[in-house]
């Protein structure tokens, strides 16, 4: 094994094994931090797929993630659907809509595909504060728990083991060859036609499959809060799940979600600052964009790894 | 016999524009054509009607006798119909094996083994075998060509359509891609050629096709249309 390749793998162990025992070194208050974390880690890695991967610039998936939310609180507090069947029929709804909505946007690119998924969202949300008889409009839903008793500590576990098995699907996703279609329709959509590649259904199946992840993430959360509001499908909520996978690394799964989880964690540790946290928050994202388009953390990993190869190199190799 | 691509009566219009106008064109299984014409005169828009990049306004496309106008591109290339662009068309941030896997991997039953084997070869029979890890941007622009080139190869093409392929390379280049594409049509691949390098196509090809204002004022023996009065009207001014 080279040494990039053991500094990848111990870097990984080092990071689950941090993550297992989190809860234990922190209070309730950065545990339920830890949740949450977990919860925009998902959307962004989802978000990091579907723009990352396959270039479709998309504002929408924090509407999905309120999709999949309001789909399985409204089925678990009105039919007393079992929360993992309304959880799995939320990111059902959330395949079908992505697909309609993927669609409707064949021929669109770049800002008018942003724009129209700016414009989804918004309906969603109006409709979702209109609804007030069965939504609870702005006053919010109650929906029951997921688990019992007063604990959020099998929430966090139960985070951790969707984002890892999140992970694990999408990166086995991407290193298929949907994923190497997904990246040459980024990279030129009429290149990959003449490929051979069905545009058309790949560019459905990116949509399908980030909505997915996004109304998984949704269900999760929104059983874990107890109770959803409209906001949480907010254009402003979108914006946050933007800067975290664009800090991390839009073209990485993993370094979205370590975004995600960093920012997550530095807004509530510079809560104390109030509103220059956010302008912290909004320096960190304009250098990042200026200097490190690929994230701070690609940045971060590329010089680690010359680093481990630079020391490969240099070692001599091994005679028999 | 039957041709491996016909047009009948292929039309293109944009708004008030008629790009292509009533054509008529066959190729034959292992037929060199060049097509060529004065800027504007419709070839781009042909070989993009021909491969499913454009829809024709009107006419007929058949693909072994099998109608397939407004077919998409990638039910061409399924059918074995390969096209490389006027304007290199590269995945530019995937490396250059990964350009040459997208195709060899989109071909149905296809597996990543067999086509990883591919493209080594087609690389190697390119001269880019050493630079597979390379991302494709890194390359030189005739390097650039010839990887275009080796994607179009991977769908294992009976025709392929290439487009001004000697455009912005210099003459060892040139010297290279034609004696490649002599290579590849002594296997038995269909060419059809569009460029402007009248001296290239001409070496290459024994039949020209040449059109003006979007319709078809000659086709025939190089020989024989190069010395007809329209095309040297319409095509050299004279």
């Amino acid at each position: 094994m080279t040494r990039s390749l053991a500094g990848q793998a111990a870097l990984i162990a080092l990071a689950a094994v941090v993550a297992v025992i989190f809860p234990h070194l922190v209070n309730n208050y950065w545990l339920s931090v830890g949740i949450t974390a977990l919860f925009y880690a998902i959307v962004a890695a989802s978000w990091a797929l579907l723009v990352g991967y396959a270039g479709q610039f998309s504002f929408g998936q924090m509407a999905f993630v309120s999709m999949g939310a309001y789909t399985s609180g409204m089925l678990a507090k009105y039919y007393d659907v079992p929360i993992p069947l309304g959880i799995a029929t939320g990111v059902v709804l959330c395949a079908i809509t992505g697909c309609v909505i993927g669609y409707v946007c064949l021929r669109m690119r770049g800002p008018y595909l942003a724009l129209f998924t700016v414009a989804f969202s918004e309906v969603l949300r109006i409709i979702l504060v209109s609804e007030a008889e069965v939504t609870g409009g702005n006053g919010g839903l109650q929906i029951p728990s997921l688990f019992r008793g007063r604990s959020d500590l099998p929430y966090y576990y139960l985070g951790l083991v969707l984002l890892g098995g999140s992970l694990a699907l999408m990166g086995w996703l991407v290193r298929s060859r949907w994923g190497l279609f997904f990246r040459a329709i980024r990279e030129n959509e009429e290149a990959a036609a003449a490929a051979g590649v069905k545009v058309v259904r790949f560019r459905l199946l990116a949509f399908a499959i980030a909505a997915m992840f996004a109304g998984l993430a949704g269900g999760f959360f929104g059983h874990y809060v107890g109770i959803l509001t409209p906001d949480i499908g907010s254009v402003d909520q979108m914006g946050l799940v933007v800067a975290m996978a664009v800090i991390g690394g839009p073209e990485s799964l993993i370094a979205a979600s370590i975004g995600a989880i960093l920012v997550e964690f530095l807004l509530e540790a510079l809560r104390a600052y109030e509103q220059w946290r956010l302008v912290l928050f909004a320096l960190v994202l304009l250098l990042t964009v200026r200097f490190a388009r690929n994230g701070l953390l690609a940045l971060g990993a590329d010089s680690v790894m010359r680093v481990f190869r630079r020391r490969d190199a240099a070692t001599p190799a091994r005679t028999a | 016999m039957q041709p491996l691509i016909e047009a009948r009566g292929l039309c293109k219009r944009f708004g008030g524009i008629l790009a292509v106008d009533h054509l008529a064109l066959s190729v034959q299984q292992g037929e060199l054509v060049g097509l060529i014409g004065p800027n504007g005169s419709g070839k781009t828009t042909t070989i993009n009607m021909l491969t499913g990049h454009l829809s024709p306004s009107a006419g007929e496309i058949l693909l072994r006798g099998e109608r397939s106008e407004g077919a998409a591109p990638s039910s061409f290339a399924a059918r074995r119909v390969g096209r490389t662009f006027q304007i290199t068309q590269l995945f530019s941030r995937m490396t250059v094996l990964e350009n040459m896997l997208v195709p060899g991997l989109a071909r149905p039953h296809s597996h990543r083994a067999e086509a990883t084997r591919q493209a080594r070869a087609h690389l190697e029979f390119l001269g880019l075998a050493k630079l597979e890890g390379l991302q494709a941007k890194n390359l030189s622009g005739g390097q650039q060509k010839l990887l275009e080139l080796g994607r179009a190869l991977m769908l294992d093409p009976e025709i392929l359509f290439l487009d001004e392929p000697f455009a912005g390379v210099n003459p060892f280049l040139r010297d290279e891609i034609i004696g490649l594409i002599q290579k590849l049509h002594a296997e038995g691949r269909t060419f059809v050629i569009v460029d402007h390098d009248i001296e290239a196509i001409q070496r290459l090809v024994k039949r020209l096709v040449v059109m003006a204002r979007g319709a078809k004022i000659a086709d025939g023996a190089v020989e024989d249309v190069s010395h007809d009065p329209e095309v040297l009207r319409a095509y050299a001014g004279v």
